[in-house]
């Protein structure tokens, strides 16, 4: 799976630099991620820039890191989502459980 | 759908060359010029076939094979040798490493393709073989996620149509609970992922979903609301289901009142067609991901169904689409679509034919329930 990583402060930004976010890579990006948050990371912001579609293997993946980090009392949030990917998080209530930012500047100014 | 071949070889022209004759005869050809590469391609994709030259620098074909070999995910790729190394002992190394054929590139294009169009044909078999052999040890075990039947009321029908992505079991599953006369559940859920890993943890949710809503109902409970909690609350601390999540649609039928109750987890809206409507009708619960909290809170909604009226639970590959290669999620171009199919007078199963021919791009499994009132004159 094709993924950049950068340090802002004590915030990861993870970007995925793939158009699908799927079945093919859901695994690998979800041990990826556990592996940062072992390694001690809490503050983790992930962008969607470059994906255009993503499916429930992924959505999948994603709840699993979010509560993963839930005893840690850390923050997770996702940015620069297309407005399929937003709807879809809409009609699964997942908007409730995640926090969804437009961009990352604002991202970061969140924590 | 088309396969893809991994061509690893450090000539250019024999790549390209090889390229244009398997593209042109419908396989996805990625390439690699060195080992090291085709290392990193493999990082990232996993192909149905991988091709490679023998001598290479740095690393030769033989360096690579041993590399797959420790790779438990890898080896299981179908690998071939095609090489102008043809010295008998060359050819014995290779074999001995597990390649399936080692090939001259002395050999004719067209016998080539053949070999490989052969494999292709014979690993697909096998596969199918092997799927078929676990689709009737799950049946002779009872291991359904989808029921055998529909349940029959005095008052409505139910219906529903399941088919699983690429043919492979999945992770949607289907339930009707018929506690007596009076009362029926209907429960669709879908297991975040895809094919054998969704489809085993489909009969976990399963269990306890049926378990916990005979429990309450033995107990007098039909509150949707403290069935769905209950759940919600045993899922949560299954250390088994820690990181699988469903989202689950129950809809109960009251076939004596005539009432019907939905309340939903992480699910995609309840849909309501009523004819001469401009639009189907949206009923969105509130309800997170079975087991994300210990403590959620499910809403219930009563739902009033006219006699010319149709109900769909829906599992959320109806709504995927992919047009001209690129896959997209919106509830809104299924919506129209089945609004502009009910509105034309298209019958149940011609409905199911044109959102499901093989013409359509299906990305994820499909499930959809239908629920609809027995007319008077039907009864």
């Amino acid at each position: 799976m094709k993924i950049s990583k950068q340090q802002s402060g004590d915030i990861g930004v993870i970007i995925i630099e793939e158009k699908e976010a799927n079945l093919s890579n859901s695994d690998e990006f979800k041990e990826l991620i556990l592996e940062e948050i072992t390694s001690g990371t809490r503050k983790l912001i992930i962008s969607f820039k470059q994906v255009e579609y993503l499916d429930s293997s992924f959505l999948g993946a994603l709840v699993a890191i979010l509560k993963a980090l839930l005893p840690y009392n850390g923050k997770l949030i996702l940015t620069d989502m297309n407005d399929d990917i937003v709807n879809l998080f809409q009609l699964t209530r997942l908007d409730k459980i995640f926090i969804l930012h437009n961009d990352l500047e604002n991202a970061v100014k969140e924590f | 759908m088309s396969k893809t071949i991994l061509m690893v070889d450090d000539d250019i022209v024999q790549l390209e060359l090889f390229k244009k004759l398997l593209t042109s005869n419908g396989y996805i050809c990625k390439v690699a010029l060195s080992v090291d590469i085709a290392e990193s391609i493999l990082k990232h994709e996993i192909p149905d076939l991988i091709i490679s030259d023998y001598q290479m620098p740095v690393k030769d074909g033989f360096d690579f094979r041993r590399i797959l070999l420790q790779n438990d995910l890898l080896k299981q790729v179908p690998f071939l040798f095609l090489t102008s190394v043809n010295d008998n002992n060359f050819v014995q190394q290779g074999l001995d490493l597990k390649a399936i054929d080692y090939i001259s590139k002395g050999t004719p294009a067209k016998q080539i393709l053949s070999k490989i169009d052969n494999l292709m044909r014979s690993v697909r078999q096998h596969y199918e073989k092997s799927l078929s052999e676990i689709k009737g040890i799950a049946e002779k075990l009872n291991l359904r996620n989808t029921p055998s039947a529909t349940p029959v009321l005095k008052n409505f029908s139910v219906s529903f149509f399941n088919t699983s992505y690429q043919d492979h079991p999945g992770g949607d599953f289907i339930d009707f609970i018929q506690v007596n006369e009076r009362f029926t559940f209907i429960i669709l859920g879908d297991v975040m992922g895809k094919k054998w890993g969704a489809w085993f943890f489909s009969f976990s949710f399963l269990s306890y979903i049926r378990s916990a809503i005979r429990l309450c109902v033995y107990d007098g409970n039909f509150s949707l609301s403290e069935i769905m909690a209950k759940l919600n609350r045993v899922i949560h601390f299954d250390e088994l289901l820690g990181d699988i999540f469903s989202t689950l649609s129950i809809v109960l039928i009251d076939d004596d009142t005539q009432k019907i109750n939905y309340a939903g987890a992480g699910d995609l809206p309840l849909l309501k067609y009523e004819k001469g409507k401009a639009d189907l009708q949206s009923y969105q619960s509130e309800g997170i991901l079975l087991g994300f909290l210990a403590e959620s809170n499910f809403n219930e909604t009563e739902i009033e169904l006219g006699s010319d009226d149709e109900l769909y639970l829906i599992s959320d590959g109806m709504i995927d689409f992919e047009t001209a290669g690129v896959k997209r999620s919106d509830i809104n171009i299924f919506k129209s679509k089945l609004h502009q199919l009910k509105e034309s007078g298209k019958s149940e199963d011609d409905i199911n034919y044109i959102l499901f021919n093989k013409n359509t791009t299906q990305v994820d499994d499909c499930s959809i329930i239908t629920i609809k009132k027995i007319k008077n004159e039907d009864k």
